[in-house]
């Protein structure tokens, strides 16, 4: 699905240039759970970023399912993320003016899926995700696993191929990370491709595989089994 | 998707309520400004566009390229209207055009109304259309004449009019006249407005100068035939001014006149009708003509006023969109498209928008008796109606909300989404623009406080300046049209002269300033004085009017009841000596008439403005000649008892003449009248500079706000390092007080040069010091100093823990 070769990535100021990806290589295939680790500033993020085409890299190329998208413009880039890809945020990134309910609806708002449909399907996951009855509520009226669980459901609403979660649980107590880890793990299963950075070895271990950075570059790779 | 934009847009705008009701009540107050203002200004171009000829309706008037200046003037001779027709073919039709009151009985009723002398072309050339007769036909008659709805009505009640017989007194005497028709009566926003049209054959002068050329006495209108060239036409018409005016030309020449580029010294031109309104320098139009600069201020005022409060939305918006990036980032990460974007952004601004309009509407509808009382506006919201003011309006409103909804989430856009995301442009400076915004705001401001500081000292300057007469004991009172002025002013003097609360009483032909009936009259004279021509005012006065007036003799004496000569006799002022060429003047005899017949000076008086302090004292003569008409009784009384003086006074005139209204009024009352005008624009710059300092201030306020919430941290690290309260409150304000000073200093030039020219059109004016502008400075300074210091303090006492932790 993903195949990233000599990927670079420089963040520079007027008088320091930082690398972040250095001539980076990573293949993931379709249904794969990876995990992501490093320490602070190994370029964990970035690479998420670049993933998910919110941050275009400086050299390198990137496949994404036999597709070059490494210079996509951004409406191309618009346009394949809302139909393949979904994002879990550590800080859950809900719309604090919007109800659990229209948080979710949003993504099929901006692909254009009809209203009765959006309700069919929105019902569904969150159903799925257990919040149903939560529906009418404000993300500031939940809890942190709560809203964790909704910003999952808005990842999935669209079923996309590709979830991208940046430290899922990082912002959660351990009872509810493990909940949301047993969410992701269900829509592995179920055939989704989750790329997860995390911190958490704990974490780490619900996926097939952990890739580990060190200054912008793949150090070591676990199969997990 | 549109439901979702409404709901996302009111939980936004519900969210940021307090930023958004300051926008709404802000951009409401600036929407009833505007509509009163625009409306106003409006109405002022409305004026006389419903004649369907206006395009080819012109009126004629004569420039005399004089050594000192041109001087156009509209008084035009009797035997022009003929001969123009005659000998022009594109003249279709022509009209003479003069108004006076006079006395109109019809049964038992005896009104007061005004009449109209025009030619029979008039109802040709001018929609004033005849809900009963024929226009055509209507004048044809000699003794004929069309009266207006208004005025049938309160002459005939209920009975038709039409072949019915009216008295009309004319020259003191009763003449009947047979009502041929009945106009319309004209709208408010007509320069010519009559209760009467009469034939000008029966103007006072008509018979006296049916062949005099050199006697100009009234306005004359042309109707020109379709496709007629107006640019050429003054060319044209030189044979016409050579054969006919060949001795104003001699004249001209002989003081001095250059000729004009075309090589002429006097011309004959034509203005538009269109342009009536606003032709305040022609020397005499129908009507009240205004100036287009005092309307062009109202409108620039209204324009000022939405531009701020404009700049405050944007402002606001841009500010409150900042707090939003996150937000932004998601909708970007969730898939939304730039013009998703842009349009939720709109969404919020239009309904904003939508509120402060409907608000505003309210307001102007609240505001409007009030407005129309003290600006003497005849606008109505009615008026807001018309097509042409709805389509305006949407396009300022698609302008505003555009310009105020989608820059800030173009600004939005811009930011990568990762970086919106991390959150990493919640602190974002602010800025150039919203400097630059704020900047233009308290410019206009500065602008607004200078302007009004100047034009408050001039009018009080003009109130306050001694004229050369005593203007607060003098009462003035109109002898009304019912009545022989001479013997008015006998009755009275015989009443008051056991008055114990009268010093004396006089006579004149002219007011001072604007009395109660509303006319300011005026009368210039043309002689030659050893081969020189000599131009005059001229007065008519009675005996004692020096006493009464306390207008200082410099030379000679006061027109006295013990000399029969005196009669015929003048007294001049210093302008009028100093034109006959200086000393010894009394005794000497002026050639003022046409018949030969020498007029001695027997006196010279100061100066003393006895027209508007627009104007440079004139040349005067003061004259008993009986040939001119007493118009009004001047009573001095003794100071302190000028209320029991009045009362008193007005019982004599009522025991007098039970029939004429008692039109008493103190003479400074009429010189103030006479700058209602600069009033009114001072009023309107006054509110105008209130409302747009109070709106830039809620703007500023708003910013202070979110100022303080974005350098929340900031200030609390730096309380927590040991930076106090003043500290503080002055590194937060000190940003906006130096735009402020910015600010002024913009505005100062431009200020300069509209008071500058403003004061231009009076002869008599304030000088413009320095201290005003600095004045009007620290007044914004101030006023923006205490507008922040409200959140910087707050911002500065709090303690610095909160903020830290809340971060």
């Amino acid at each position: 699905m993903i195949q990233i070769t000599n990927l670079e990535k420089f963040y520079r100021t007027e008088e320091v240039e930082t690398v972040a990806l250095n001539k980076l290589n990573l293949e993931i295939k379709t249904g794969e759970f990876v995990a992501i680790m490093g320490p602070s500033g190994c370029g964990k993020s970035t690479l998420l970023n670049i993933l998910g085409l919110l941050d275009d890299p400086d050299a390198g190329s990137y496949l994404f399912n036999g597709t070059e998208v490494a210079h996509f413009n951004e409406r191309k880039r618009a346009d394949l993320r809302k139909h393949n890809i979904g994002f879990v945020f550590q800080s859950f990134n809900l719309i604090d003016e919007l109800t659990v309910f229209e948080n979710v609806e949003l993504p099929l708002i901006y692909t254009g899926v009809s209203a009765v449909e959006r309700k069919t399907r929105v019902e569904e996951v969150l159903t799925k995700m257990q919040i149903m009855h939560r529906r009418n509520h404000y993300p500031q009226q939940l809890s942190g696993g709560q809203q964790q669980r909704v910003a999952i459901a808005r990842a999935v609403v669209n079923k996309p191929k590709l979830i991208l979660a940046d430290e899922p649980t990082g912002n959660l107590d351990s009872s509810n990370g493990n909940e949301v880890m047993e969410l992701l793990t269900d829509l592995n299963e179920q055939g989704t491709t989750i790329i997860m950075v995390t911190h958490s070895e704990h974490d780490a271990r619900y996926s097939h595989r952990i890739v580990r950075l060190l200054d912008g570059q793949t150090v070591m790779e676990n199969i997990m089994m | 998707m549109f439901k979702n934009y409404l709901k996302t847009a009111w939980r936004n705008l519900w969210k940021g309520k307090v930023f958004n009701a300051m926008n709404v009540v802000g951009l409401s107050v600036a929407v009833a400004c505007c509509i009163l203002l625009f409306l106003t200004v409006y109405y002022e171009f409305s004026y006389d566009r419903f004649h369907t000829n206006l395009s080819n309706l012109y009126q004629v008037y004569a420039v005399s390229h004089r050594p000192n200046g041109d001087e156009p003037s509209t008084s035009m001779p009797v035997p022009l209207t003929p001969a123009l027709k005659a000998e022009y073919q594109d003249v279709k039709f022509a009209s003479r055009s003069a108004n006076s009151g006079a006395i109109v009985r019809y049964g038992d009723k005896e009104l007061d109304k005004d009449i109209h002398y025009v030619d029979e072309d008039f109802l040709k050339m001018y929609s004033f259309p005849l809900v009963q007769g024929n226009a055509n036909t209507a004048l044809s008659g000699i003794n004929n004449v069309v009266i207006s709805e208004n005025a049938a009505e309160s002459l005939f009640g209920k009975q038709n009019p039409i072949n019915k017989t009216i008295q009309i007194n004319l020259d003191n005497k009763p003449t009947s006249f047979l009502v041929t028709g009945i106009a319309k009566t004209a709208p408010d926003n007509s320069s010519i407005q009559f209760d009467i049209l009469m034939r000008f054959e029966h103007y006072e002068t008509y018979q006296r100068d049916l062949d005099h050329w050199d006697n100009a006495t009234h306005l004359v209108y042309v109707q020109m035939k379709e496709g007629f060239d107006p640019s050429t036409f003054t060319k044209r018409l030189q044979p016409f001014v050579k054969k006919h005016f060949a001795q104003n030309i001699d004249l001209l020449k002989r003081d001095g006149a250059k000729p004009d580029a075309e090589g002429n010294i006097y011309s004959l031109k034509l203005t538009n009708f269109a342009n009536n309104h606003f032709n305040v320098n022609m020397g005499g139009v129908e009507g009240s003509p205004i100036s287009k600069i005092y309307v062009i201020s109202l409108a620039a005022i209204g324009l000022f006023i939405l531009v701020i409060a404009c700049i405050n939305f944007i402002n606001l918006s841009v500010a409150r969109a900042f707090t939003r990036a996150r937000e932004v980032g998601v909708r970007k990460t969730l898939g939304a498209g730039k013009w998703q974007l842009l349009v939720q952004f709109w969404m919020e601004t239009v309904m904003v928008c939508f509120a402060a309009t409907v608000l505003g509407t309210l307001l102007a509808a609240v505001a409007m008796p009030q407005f129309k009382a003290i600006f003497k506006s005849q606008v109505s919201m009615g008026m807001l109606l018309q097509p042409t003011q709805l389509i305006g309006a949407l396009l300022l409103f698609i302008i505003i909300t555009v310009i105020a909804g989608f820059y800030p989430a173009l600004i939005m856009m811009r930011y990568k989404t990762v970086s919106v995301l991390k959150g990493a442009v919640l602190n974002n400076k602010p800025g150039k623009l919203r400097n630059t915004l704020l900047v233009v705001q308290f410019s206009l401001s500065t602008l607004l406080i200078i302007c009004t500081i100047v034009t408050w000292q001039q009018i009080q300057f003009l109130q306050n300046k001694p004229l050369g007469f005593n203007k607060t004991e003098v009462l003035s009172i109109p002898t009304g049209h019912n009545e022989i002025g001479l013997n008015v002013l006998s009755l009275m003097r015989n009443k008051l002269s056991d008055n114990p609360d009268v010093v004396s009483v006089t006579g004149a032909y002219m007011n001072f300033g604007r009395g109660t009936d509303g006319s300011m009259r005026t009368s210039i004279q043309g002689f030659n004085y050893k081969d020189t021509e000599v131009r005059t005012h001229i007065e008519r006065v009675d005996y004692e009017y020096l006493k009464t007036l306390d207008i200082k003799l410099l030379e000679g004496r006061d027109f006295s009841r013990a000399y029969a000569g005196d009669t015929t006799a003048v007294v001049i002022n210093e302008a009028m000596a100093t034109q006959l060429g200086g000393k010894n003047l009394v005794g000497t005899y002026l050639p003022m008439y046409d018949n030969g017949e020498k007029t001695q000076i027997i006196g010279i008086v100061k100066n003393y403005n006895f027209r508007s302090l627009h104007e440079d004292i004139a040349p005067l003569t003061l004259t008993m000649n009986k040939e001119y008409s007493i118009n009004y009784i001047y009573v001095k009384v003794k100071p302190g008892s000028l209320i029991q003086a009045y009362d008193r006074i007005k019982q004599s005139w009522h025991a007098l003449l039970p029939n004429t209204e008692f039109q008493g009024s103190w003479l400074n009352e009429n010189t103030e009248r006479q700058y209602r005008a600069e009033k009114r624009l001072s009023g309107i710059f006054v509110s105008g500079a209130v409302i747009a300092i109070i709106i830039s201030c809620i703007g500023l306020l708003a910013i202070s706000i979110m100022i303080v919430m974005q350098r929340n941290k900031e200030i609390g690290i730096r309380k927590v390092l040991g930076a106090s309260v003043p500290r503080i409150v002055m590194m937060l304000s000190s940003d906006f007080v130096k735009l402020v000073l910015l600010a002024a200093v913009i505005a100062f030039p431009i200020a300069w040069w509209l008071m500058h020219n403003w004061l231009q059109s009076f002869a008599y004016r304030v000088v413009l010091h320095w201290w005003v502008f600095a004045a009007a400075a620290l007044l914004a300074m101030l006023v923006a100093f205490v507008t922040i210091s409200f959140q910087s303090i707050k911002a500065a006492v709090s303690n610095p823990i909160k903020s830290l932790r809340s971060e």
